[in-house]
């Protein structure tokens, strides 16, 4: 049984943040909800766990409404954006704090415990305290912390937000796998199209508090319902006045066409032209193709579909 | 250009060479330096050395012609500082004093974080018209203080509750002084609290109470502490307040007023030698505080 949100509100004063919100959230997978700040994902986010009270809407999860039951006994593990650790409590306790909240008996935690930080990788940080480790540490922890009352759903709100860019990506692909494993049913917040593109089964986009489209990430990239789709999830340029995908263009020697810029990123070359209609497009081509392609700026090119 | 490994390069347009920076360095730590010591010296600890001096009945020799106190001749009195503190009013007014001071700070650590905590997290008409209240007692002069406790809680009282030449007087005009101090340390501590712990704690199952003991109260710890010490410090200076509302006599006499009776008889040591004694408890008391406030919160920071 999946998460069923029907016609979920959230007003804050006279604006909406969540406007009328219909979503199924399949059980098992890991799905995005994908926006810009301000989107309302959050929000949603934290109506399903039970932060903010909906002004109108329910919330259904595995066939029981929630919409009326405190976050304690909704049964889901919720990871914050800051992490929210209990930075009083070593690195041991606030994995084991929901545990001992429900009154388990010491041995068991302490066995739980020890087997969710060998999960997370923290074993031998067990009697640190929150303020010793590192964000991608502190982020692992408030993982195993809501893991730990083995919840229904996992609740993640930006979860690699505030890491740099390596520890992110290990952490992300490390994620990945600990889903593929657990298969608890997930839901991440994130506006990084990319981290929503590699981590979902679902993808969720969402703009101005309102649902823009649902679907598989390929499905979603490739049939944008609209511009706003499209340019969110990756960049976009003119061409023959249709909005179109820089790499779904190429460019050739000699043409009408003139290449007016060149940035080098690296492995992604981008090539702006003056097409000979005065169109400004650009281009963009991995390295090896660039490579391929030997045009400096100022040439006289031709740009066409692939 | 020359420069050695330990220096930080100088942000400016021009690098200035090794011997510039090096006389700006002295100059910089001899201004500092020199600023803050002199200053600390005159305004603290040159007052706390006379205390303790006169105390003790130190008196120098200077036939010598010598400027520097360390070729003197000292001459001190101490058997007199001995029986100065000795004198069982003497021990009665500091016993009274701590023992006042320990019970009203600790009161108004508890009430000084519920008011914090009401005027942080809850919203009400009226609210910054309170906020502005908790401040007077840092306003008000305690004599006046002391003036208005004599007439609502004196034998004319009003409201018909005479505290006067009474210990709940003195208890009630220390709870008045000493309040702003817990309710300001532990305010900025609850406004910059991050909800979302308190959120966490709550998808993970636990009741308000168990959130408040588990996540809340700890984190208030180093702060009420800090709070205490200030407050208790506070509460053992008091004067004007509690020497007009304890009238007076013996049994309601605490170490400031005692003190003060000393000096109207011109016991000067002995005034200072109770003051020495009292400037240590209260030292001791806010340096305990402040280290455990420290500790408690050095390994937990983020």
């Amino acid at each position: 049984m999946p998460i069923q949100l029907s016609n979920l509100s959230k007003n804050y004063g006279q604006g909406a943040v969540v406007a009328d919100v219909n979503l199924e959230i399949p059980s098992g997978e890991l799905t995005a909800l994908l926006g810009p700040s301000g989107s309302g994902k959050t929000t949603v986010l934290k109506m399903i766990g039970g932060i903010e009270k909906p002004t109108t809407g329910r919330i259904v999860i595995e066939g029981r409404d929630v919409t009326d039951v405190d976050a304690r006994y909704r049964d889901i593990g919720y990871c914050f954006q800051a992490y929210a650790p209990f930075r009083h409590m070593s690195v041991a306790k606030n994995v084991g704090f929901g545990l001992s909240v429900r009154g388990t008996a010491k041995k068991e935690i302490r066995q739980r415990v020890g087997e969710l930080l060998e999960l997370v990788r923290l074993s031998d940080k067990a009697n640190r305290y929150p303020a010793q480790l590192s964000g991608g540490e502190r982020q692992r922890m408030a993982l195993a912390r809501a893991l730990a009352i083995e919840p229904q759903v996992l609740l993640l709100d930006e979860p690699f937000g505030a890491l740099d860019a390596v520890v992110r990506s290990e952490l992300r692909s490390w994620l990945k796998e600990l889903h593929q494993r657990l298969h608890v049913t997930t839901i991440l917040v994130t506006h990084d199209q990319e981290e929503a593109m590699d981590l979902a089964e679902t993808l969720v986009v969402m703009h101005q508090g309102r649902i823009e489209q649902v679907g598989r990430p390929l499905e979603v990239y490739d049939q944008p319902v609209n511009s706003f789709v499209q340019s969110f999830l990756g960049p976009t340029t003119l061409f023959d006045g249709v909005t179109i995908r820089p790499h779904d263009l190429v460019v050739s020697p000699s043409g009408p066409d003139v290449v007016t810029n060149i940035d080098d990123l690296g492995f992604e070359i981008r090539i702006a032209v003056t097409r000979a209609s005065g169109e400004q497009t650009w281009v963009q081509l991995s390295r090896p193709e660039f490579l391929d392609t030997k045009i400096a700026s100022g040439d006289a090119v031709s740009v066409s579909r692939r | 250009m020359v420069t050695s490994v330990n220096e930080t390069p100088a942000v400016s347009t021009s690098p200035p060479t090794v011997r510039s920076r090096r006389l700006r360095r002295v100059v910089s730590t001899v201004t500092a330096g020199g600023l803050l010591s002199t200053y600390l010296s005159i305004i603290v600890i040159l007052p706390v050395v006379a205390t303790i001096a006169t105390g003790v009945g130190a008196s120098p020799d200077t036939t010598s012609g010598s400027w520097w106190p360390g070729d003197w001749v000292w001459h001190s009195n101490f058997s007199a500082f001995v029986d100065a503190i000795g004198a069982p009013a003497a021990w009665h007014a500091i016993w009274l004093s701590v023992w006042l001071s320990l019970l009203a700070a600790s009161v108004n650590t508890v009430m000084g974080a519920l008011i914090a905590w009401v005027l942080v997290r809850d919203r009400f008409r009226g609210q910054k018209f309170i906020e502005s209240f908790v401040d007077i007692p840092f306003a008000l002069p305690t004599i006046v203080a002391g003036v208005v406790f004599i007439y609502l809680y004196g034998p004319a009282s009003p409201v018909h509750v005479n505290l006067f030449e009474a210990w709940t007087g003195l208890f009630v005009a220390l709870l008045f002084v000493s309040l702003p101090f817990s309710v300001r340390t532990i305010q900025p501590v609850l406004v910059a609290m991050d909800r979302d712990v308190e959120h966490a704690a709550r998808t993970l199952g636990a009741s308000p109470w168990r959130v408040t003991r588990s996540v809340i109260i700890p984190s208030l710890v180093s702060p009420a502490l800090a709070g205490f010490g200030l407050a208790f410090a506070r509460c053992v200076g008091e004067f004007g307040s509690i020497s007009l509302i304890g009238g007076g006599i013996a049994r309601t006499t605490t170490a400031s007023t005692y003190i003060y009776n000393l000096t109207q008889g011109f016991l000067w040591q002995g005034a200072a030698a109770v003051s020495t004694i009292l400037l240590l408890i209260s030292v001791t008391v806010l340096t305990g505080a402040t280290w455990f406030a420290a500790s408690f919160h050095d390994r937990r920071a983020l």
